[in-house]
């Protein structure tokens, strides 16, 4: 699934492992959704969401 | 599944598998050593011999409350993968031995290796499922 988690992660000049201590996950789990590889739980993405104070869809596209 | 963070439910994981591990290998020089000088007979020779079979079992056990407790679930994902691979890698060797027994008599593959097989191709795929997202 397509994000914009490089894109948040960077205005707020947040390293991978600093969004993961942010979101309680390891790194991995950072770097494979932001790469599109893993697409997270609802939990995940909501958690995604408010930290970055924005939707779902403001983060993620179901785009192909 | 990240052993190496500060993760709580990989730590209890580690430790959990320490202990089942430490049981084990009590458990199976107990047995070794009763068979050996006390030649154990009826009930007696059933429930030794099927001691270090328990702690054995409990490995999986100690994996599914690490599933339970990981509260990331990427690592649940790769461990659940990881499960995978050991039943499918498990099943297609004892499959693919058993016809080589039947038909072409190679040695008797011993069932006690079946545990050993599973945990080797779970050992052997966690690294490379982490690889593909690193």
């Amino acid at each position: 699934m397509k994000n914009r988690l490089r894109v948040l992660r960077a205005e707020r000049e947040w390293s991978q492992a600093d969004l993961a201590a942010r979101l309680e996950v390891s790194r991995q789990s950072v770097n494979a959704i932001e790469t599109g590889k893993y697409d997270p739980s609802l939990p995940l993405a909501f958690k995604l969401a408010r930290l970055f104070d924005t939707t779902i869809e403001g983060i993620f596209s179901d785009e192909s | 599944m990240n052993c190496t963070t500060n993760n709580p439910a990989a730590r209890r994981y580690m430790r959990r598998f320490a202990v089942t591990m430490l049981l084990y290998v009590l458990f199976l020089v107990l047995a070794v050593w009763v068979f050996v000088h006390r030649h154990p007979t009826g009930v007696l020779a059933y429930a030794l011999a099927v001691l270090p079979a328990l702690p054995a079992i409990g490995l999986l056990a100690v994996f599914g409350l690490y599933l339970a407790e990981e509260k990331d679930d990427f690592q649940r994902f790769i461990g659940v993968q990881a499960m995978l691979w050991g039943i499918g890698g498990t099943l297609a060797v004892t499959t693919i031995w058993g016809f080589l027994e039947n038909f072409v008599h190679i040695r008797h593959l011993d069932l006690i290796l079946v545990f050993p097989i599973f945990w080797a191709f779970f050992g052997i795929s966690l690294p490379i499922l982490l690889a593909r997202y690193k």
